[in-house]
């Protein structure tokens, strides 16, 4: 950490690490970073909460998510939102222009979408193509896979992995799924009820250099000081009282 | 913990005021503290339980530098406040979150810090948002002297008199934080990972546990240095003359927006207010002991109210409305009839009719106080599980979602936003500190990276959506379509099932006053004699008139 007194006070949770430093954000800190960071590039507000959600909970469940996140907002920063999305139909869920799909963007809808035809349901199965970061969609798949009792597969050319919402399974997502895309299906089966696993495991540890990164990306959503800005910020009278 | 709603019974329900006459800016402006307060529950929890509480370092030198630790234990957990003492020279005092040094910094620790532990919290707590704590703190905070009173208290206790009662009561505390972090703020233990814990269920506990142990040090240290001054003629502070001091704090708009961001945790809160106003509007009788109760409060509030200074134009208006008010209601207990069959609805529905909002929400308090029995219950509805909340009702109908914005939201739809004066500001945050401020729209760059605080607004923009969208298609679809729009669906399907969740103003508008979003939100926290120094920034004071850690197990639960 820095030594010096002034240079110092940032009014929010934006830490001073450096080099290779490991960089132990909590939770609160990874979701209000990963959320200005997703902001800055370019998602709406109500997709940057879903961002900064699905970082977070990777880094409470061991796995750095912020670095991950920083890997797909890098890749995707300036694209259009049709470059992005997914093509909800009831056979397929590719992009149009067969772009990976964002993470993000893919979590939702497929959450969005649960209850409905076109959604994951048991013994559907939906070729999504190509997906940035796949790793970012298994907080999403295991909130849907806890709420509507699925048994949710992931498969991709050579590879498959199951998420049923048990700890167990993210060990075995991070080897798998900490890839920069992968093109993927999802399919669902009906699975035993069950409780989101209440063993903790310690927080992920993110890296100096991924936060001096979605900073950058953060800093985006600021406005510069102008006098008029820094006169009204504060009492006009003198603290020394 | 539980965030179930509160048992209600039917004849209570019928007393709840609606969202739209408590949601309003110039009412929740009116708010005064409550038993409902978050330092009352805390204050009634330790007072009650068995918690040991002692000071088991104190290692500050002659001239006030060096560290203490203040622990309070139960048989589960016990917290520790370190406390690092500064020398600051008076040209770095700034209250701030420019400021980079202050006279004390604080940390409280989850626990019985090692020695270890002292040395890593010194290398950093004194530096604050330059430093790190760890997933062992719970909160990171600072405080800075009131110059003038600590200097006067040092003087007199060290040439063994006791304070000028007069300087005393013009400040009422010797020092005021400047922030108190928590929730996972600088490194610190997320909220989630101690929500658990029945002592820390209700919001804002560790943060006023902080603030209440600074107040025993601040006393502490200025004893201290007294003792270091005088010598053999120094005094402490009579007993009587400590009570009085509280902690001072000093907030600007950084605290507005969390009250917008955190619509269940607002909702929580107001029910459970309200449901206690309900509660006691239900009863059919009044009890002698409740009525005695009654007229104890009112006595401490006008005092409390002859005592609160404010220069502000708008607190000095509303100071004289409510000490108007307060006369007001003196002069109606004594002729109250409290035979009548819903004589606290009657003395109710009197001041509706009868006191501005200063005096109407004053009233309230005064109503809640003696009934603890019937309403303290509701403290354990206070907190909120937000993640339960967030995931949106993708299969929710575009018509039912058009539906809850016509009915939930008519207050927002209401306003026309193409008129300057509806759209005059704009809040953003600032590169320059990474502080939430409020711009001039017409006149100051950056409105294109408005925060979305706004949500009367949002909620505009998004009705017109809806309104040229095919309404048997599902939300999952709109979204799909308008991601622009995911902010606002949230809210809307919140503000579905939590009737107080929004604050129902524009929030943009020219005349809109953000202390008005402040003072709402420190009333909760408890605090007394809201001091506007501008219309954006405000001095407050806690844990006034409370009991300190040597007396508060001998006066039981407050």
């Amino acid at each position: 950490m820095s030594m010096d007194p002034h240079d110092q006070t940032r009014g929010d949770s934006t830490p001073f690490f450096s080099d290779d430093q490991p960089a132990p954000l909590s939770c609160n800190e990874a979701a209000s970073l990963c959320l200005k960071a997703a902001r800055g590039a370019g998602m709406s507000w109500g997709m940057a909460e879903e961002a900064g959600f699905a970082a977070a909970w990777l880094v409470s469940h061991g796995i750095d998510g912020p670095s991950y996140l920083r890997a797909h907002l890098e890749r995707a920063d300036g694209k259009d939102w049709d470059d992005l999305c997914p093509l909800v139909t009831p056979t397929t869920w590719r992009n149009t222009a067969d772009q990976p799909v964002c993470p993000i963007i893919l979590g939702v809808t497929l959450c969005d979408y649960a209850d409905l035809p076109e959604g994951l349901r048991p013994n559907i199965c939906i070729p999504l193509g190509f997906v940035s970061a796949p790793i970012l969609l298994v907080p999403f798949l295991t909130e849907l896979s806890l709420r509507n009792s699925l048994s949710i597969t992931l498969s991709w050319p050579h590879g498959t992995m199951c998420i049923e919402g048990k700890e167990s399974s993210f060990e075995a997502a991070l080897h798998l799924l900490g890839t920069l895309q992968l093109d993927l299906t999802v399919s669902a089966k009906d699975a035993q009820p069950c409780r989101p696993n209440a063993t903790s495991t310690p927080n992920a540890h993110t890296t100096a250099a991924t936060v001096a990164a979605l900073n950058s990306f953060a800093m985006r959503t600021t406005v510069p000081a102008s006098a008029a800005s820094r006169a009204s910020a504060g009492s006009t009278l003198s603290d020394n009282d | 913990m539980s965030v179930t709603t509160p048992n209600m019974a039917f004849e209570a329900a019928h007393f709840m005021r609606p969202a739209s006459e408590v949601m309003r800016l110039a009412r929740m402006g009116s708010g005064h503290p409550t038993r409902l307060s978050f330092l009352h529950i805390l204050l009634r929890r330790l007072g009650s339980s068995e918690w040991q509480i002692d000071r088991p370092v104190w290692n500050v030198d002659a001239n006030g530098v060096g560290h203490g630790v203040y622990r309070v234990k139960s048989a589960e957990q016990t917290y520790s406040l370190v406390a690092f003492a500064h020398d600051l020279p008076d040209e770095m005092r700034s209250d701030r979150v420019i400021a980079t040094a202050w006279d004390a910094t604080f940390t409280l620790f989850d626990g019985d810090p090692t020695p270890n532990d002292i040395a890593r919290l010194a290398d950093n707590v004194p530096y604050q948002e330059a430093g790190r704590i760890s997933s062992k703190e719970l909160t990171l905070a600072r405080a800075n002297r009131s110059v003038r009173l600590f200097r006067h208290v040092v003087e007199a206790l060290s040439q063994g008199r006791q304070p000028d009662a007069k300087e005393m009561n013009a400040v009422g505390y010797l020092m005021r934080t400047t922030a108190v972090y928590g929730s996972g703020k600088f490194g610190a233990s997320d909220r989630d990972d101690i929500a658990q814990r029945p002592e820390l269920a209700a919001p804002f506990q560790v943060e006023m546990l902080t603030v209440w142990l600074i107040r025993a040090f601040t006393v502490d240290i200025v004893e201290h240095i007294a003792a270091a001054n005088g010598g053999a003629h120094a005094v402490k502070l009579d007993r009587d003359t400590r009570r009085l001091l509280g902690v001072g704090n000093s907030t600007g708009l950084g605290m507005a927006p969390f009250i917008v961001r955190h619509p269940v945790l607002l909702n929580n809160w107001m029910m459970a207010r309200e449901t206690a106003l309900a509660r006691v509007r239900a009863q059919t009788s009044a009890i002698a002991a409740s009525i005695a109760g009654l007229e104890t409060a009112l006595a401490a509030a006008t005092l409390n109210a002859a005592a609160w200074h404010s220069e502000h134009p708008v607190q000095v208006r509303k100071l004289h409305d409510l000490r108007r008010d307060l006369d007001l209601i003196a002069s109606q207990l004594a002729t109250f009839d409290w035979t009548v069959s819903l004589p606290w609805n009657d003395l109710w529905e009197w001041g509706e009719n009868t006191l501005t909002y200063e005096g109407q929400e004053a009233l309230l308090a005064l109503m809640l106080e003696p009934h603890g029995a019937l309403i303290d219950d509701l403290a354990e509805h206070m907190g909120a599980d937000e993640a339960a909340s967030f995931r949106i009702n993708g299969a929710m109908s575009v018509a039912d979602l058009r539906r809850i914005l016509e009915t939930e939201y008519a207050w927002a739809l209401a306003i026309d936003f193409t008129t300057p004066e509806n759209i005059a500001r704009f809040w953003y945050v600032s590169e320059e500190k990474l502080e939430p401020r409020l711009g001039e729209r017409a006149s100051e760059d950056g409105a294109t990276l408005e925060l979305p605080l706004c949500i009367a607004r949002l909620a505009a923009e998004l009705y017109r959506t809806v309104q040229n969208y095919d309404e048997t298609k599902p939300v999952a679809a709109l979204l799909l379509a308008h991601p622009e729009h995911r902010y606002a669906v949230r809210r809307v399907q919140i503000a579905n099932n939590h009737p107080y969740a929004e604050v129902q103003d524009n929030l943009i508008a020219a005349d809109m006053l953000p202390i008005d979003l402040l003072r709402c939100k420190l009333a909760y926290f408890g605090a007394s004699q809201f001091d506007p120094r501008s219309d954006r920034w405000v001095r407050i004071n806690l844990f006034a008139g409370a009991p300190f850690p040597d007396e508060i197990k001998a006066e039981g639960a407050v």
